[in-house]
């Protein structure tokens, strides 16, 4: 089978201020299929916008290579780049042109002129629904809007292979959702293989036919969702909310030993945000247990024997967020 | 190409998208222009003339005669009050004689740029061989740069060829009888021995200068005027438009960093084209805006009737070196710079450091020696001198090669530290 992404042993390296290293991405290799999405999955900080910063062509890799259609990233990278459009997490675009001036510049420099440019450029406005906004400043567009045209440059020579790294960062829900639907489109109706990260379970869940999970510069995980979810069993989730209060391990141990069908019980403490002015996430339990929904009242019980105050509970069955947390031992959040 | 000239078009469009910056690179420079222009002298008298008073005590033929010499050696002087005219305004009130010690406050006062005095006898000294000497005041240290003092140097030395030769051919006119048929040499050898007797007598009178120099440098300054001579359109349009090329094309650092931060630049590095065409395309959008920002100060020039002189191409060479010196500075300062606040800092800080210390905004002969030798290490230096070679002293493209090549010199350095340490992220 001939891939549409083939990176082999990708390595990234960066000197610190103080002369050591830090290896950011260490050694990712994976296949991606012609018309397919892909998503790359992870937290904040995991590697994934390093990763697909070589796989683009923006960095040099300290080791590997990748090959797009065929063509090595590195020793082929015109070539290479002409198969792929780029859609950054950064809104890249020029405030202070339109839409259109926007687009036709980048349209050039894809080697898009005269007639086809104009008629290309035509194309993808109506694709993002911007026509009627195309002579206006882009600095005076919504974010969401600013994002469409951010889309629309990397699919003005109709690439095979489209990047796309966190479109939906920083937007309203209804924006993102149209966002999500182009992204099928993309690959529904126009044939193309897209390249997804997102840091968000559910992004990653709705979009891909296959997923990988990236951690700590890794890959520790890859295939489709069911494949995924099967490496954390039938085990369901239990999420009990608990605000800022402390919780003792010898409790944890508690709810694992005293509660019929749970296999184990995780804390992740209260903490802050970067984003959004620095908003508190309330302290967490995550119970895993076989029958989740037949061991809930039991986990309550315990829980308010220990005084334990609970602000929400909710029921998961297995998904990537449990699939992360079982191979990480972390929540998939920032 | 086509990729460098889309990228140069692009940002332009960009640049001119910004009124602010249409504002900065025109009304700003024009106004300032204009103004230190007309302040320092301007007008339309576009050739520079300096201003020399001229004390003939002697009033002979052969005083006149060392007057004519300067006129010939340089045509910027003119003398005064002989030459007190419309255009050549010698400022001496209508009853007014310029006396020794009337002329000496004057070069005290910055009103004329030297004082040369004729002594009373000169001639007669002359005639008679004796030692005699031209007094020269001036504000001017005697180890720097003065036009007026080179000229009379000429002056002088013709002068002295003069007197040499007369007194040469006396003495051998002593010895001459010209009624007599026999030659004058009697043969090779007689022939030999008088070309040498000649040639070392002309080599002592040479020696001995029976016309000197007496250099007075005028201590006591009580206020130092700019003369019109160095001033004008002649130094503003040249300064100013150095200046704003600084401005506009270090602003140029800002822009960079600005699309570091919007991540545009990234996004180039990301499309099917070099970075080589990158790089390319942003050094020619910079050199495009400083070519522009001279020509409109230049055009403030053209209007105001100044001359450029006679080497157009000399003018745009200079123009170009330096637009492309600091073209390249801006790249090598891109690989130490980012954030939007030290590329303002920084272009605000050399701008206002380098035009000044490189004689933009004022006459760098004014400045002490130290200063003029401490000036080299700014391309306005380099820059200015080039103008002025032409504008000033009627120079022709030879005469810019060294300005030229140095400032070259300088871009080529610049440019390989900011090309190999550039950032496109």
């Amino acid at each position: 089978m001939q891939y549409m992404v083939e990176a082999s042993g990708l390595v990234k390296t960066y000197k610190r201020p103080d002369g050591t290293e830090i290896e950011a991405v260490k050694g990712i290799s994976l296949n991606i299929q012609k018309g397919e999405i892909f998503s790359l999955l992870g937290p904040n900080g995991a590697g994934k916008t390093t990763t697909i910063s070589m796989i683009s062509g923006l960095i040099k890799p300290s080791k590997g290579d990748a090959k797009i259609g065929g063509y090595s990233i590195t020793k082929e990278a015109i070539a290479a780049k002409r198969l792929m459009g780029v859609v950054p997490q950064e809104i890249a675009l020029y405030p202070e042109l339109s839409a259109r001036r926007n687009l036709e510049f980048f349209g050039q420099l894809y080697g898009l002129n005269g007639k086809e440019l104009g008629k290309r450029v035509d194309e993808v406005l109506e694709f993002i629904d911007l026509s009627d906004r195309q002579k206006d400043r882009v600095d005076t567009f919504s974010g969401g809007m600013k994002r469409r045209v951010n889309i629309g440059v990397g699919l003005l020579h109709r690439p095979q292979l489209v990047y796309m790294d966190e479109p939906t960062v920083g937007i309203d829900p209804q924006s993102r959702r149209r966002i999500l639907d182009t992204v099928f489109k993309l690959r529904d109706e126009y044939n193309m293989t897209v390249l997804y990260t997102t840091h968000l379970m559910e992004e990653a869940q709705e979009l891909s036919n296959r997923v990988a999970i990236i951690d700590h510069g890794q890959i520790i995980a890859l295939g489709t969702q069911g494949e995924l979810t099967q490496q954390v069993g039938e085990e369901d989730r239990l999420l009990f909310k608990v605000g800022t209060q402390t919780i003792a391990d010898a409790l944890l141990k508690n709810v694992e030993t005293t509660v019929e069908s749970v296999t184990r019980a995780l804390y992740d403490a209260p903490s802050q945000t970067t984003d959004n002015g620095g908003e508190t996430i309330p302290g967490m339990i995550t119970v895993f247990a076989k029958r989740g929904r037949k061991a809930l009242p039991h986990v309550i019980r315990v829980l308010n024997e220990a005084d334990i105050e609970i602000s929400s509970v909710e029921v998961r069955e297995p998904d990537l967020e449990a699939v992360f947390l079982h191979l990480t031992g972390r929540a998939l959040r920032d | 190409m086509r990729n460098i000239l889309t990228i140069t078009l692009n940002d332009l469009r960009v640049f001119f998208a910004d009124m602010g910056n249409v504002a900065g690179l025109v009304v700003l420079p024009v106004v300032l222009t204009l103004i230190l222009g007309i302040a320092t002298g301007g007008g339309g008298d576009n050739t520079v003339r300096l201003r020399v008073d001229f004390l003939d005590l002697d009033n002979t033929p052969e005083s006149a005669q060392v007057l004519e010499s300067l006129r010939n050696t340089n045509a910027s002087l003119y003398f005064c009050p002989v030459d007190d005219g419309e255009e050549t305004n010698c400022r001496l009130e209508d009853d007014e004689t310029l006396t020794l010690e009337l002329a000496q406050q004057r070069v005290r006062d910055g009103i004329s740029e030297a004082l040369i005095v004729i002594p009373a006898g000169y001639a007669e000294k002359l005639q008679t061989f004796e030692p005699v000497a031209i007094d020269y005041y001036s504000l001017a240290d005697a180890v720097s740069g003065d036009i007026v003092l080179t000229a009379l140097d000429a002056a002088v030395l013709e002068v002295n060829g003069a007197i040499v030769a007369a007194q040469v051919g006396v003495q051998i006119g002593d010895n001459f009888d010209p009624e007599s048929d026999t030659p004058i040499f009697e043969d090779d050898a007689t022939r030999a021995e008088f070309s040498q007797k000649v040639y070392d007598r002309a080599t002592t009178y040479l020696a001995q200068q029976p016309l000197t120099i007496q250099y007075v440098v005028n201590q006591e300054v009580v206020e130092n005027e700019i003369s019109a001579a160095t001033a004008g359109f002649g130094q503003s349009v040249p300064g100013q438009g150095s200046t704003f090329v600084m401005f506009t094309v270090m602003g140029g650092l800002f822009i960079l960093i600005r699309e570091r931060k919007q991540a545009t630049l990234q996004r180039l590095v990301i499309m099917p084209i070099t970075r080589a065409e990158i790089l390319a395309g942003k050094a020619l959008t910079y050199f495009t805006l400083g070519m522009i920002q001279y020509m409109i100060v230049f055009i403030v020039g053209v209007f105001s009737g100044m001359d450029f002189g006679d080497a157009p191409f000399a003018i745009f060479l200079t123009m170009v070196a330096f637009v492309v010196c600091i073209a390249a500075l801006t790249f090598a300062l891109a690989t130490r710079i980012s954030t939007e606040g030290q590329a303002n800092g920084v272009s605000l800080l050399l701008s206002m450091t380098l035009a000044p210390l490189g004689g933009a905004w004022w006459p760098i002969e004014i400045t002490p020696p130290i200063m003029q030798t401490i000036a080299q290490i700014s391309p306005v230096y380099w820059a200015m001198s080039g103008f002025k070679e032409v504008i000033f002293y009627q120079g022709t493209l030879t005469d810019v090669l060294v300005p030229v090549g140095v400032l070259l010199a300088a871009a080529v350095v610049l440019f390989w530290i900011g090309v190999r340490g550039f950032k496109y992220g």
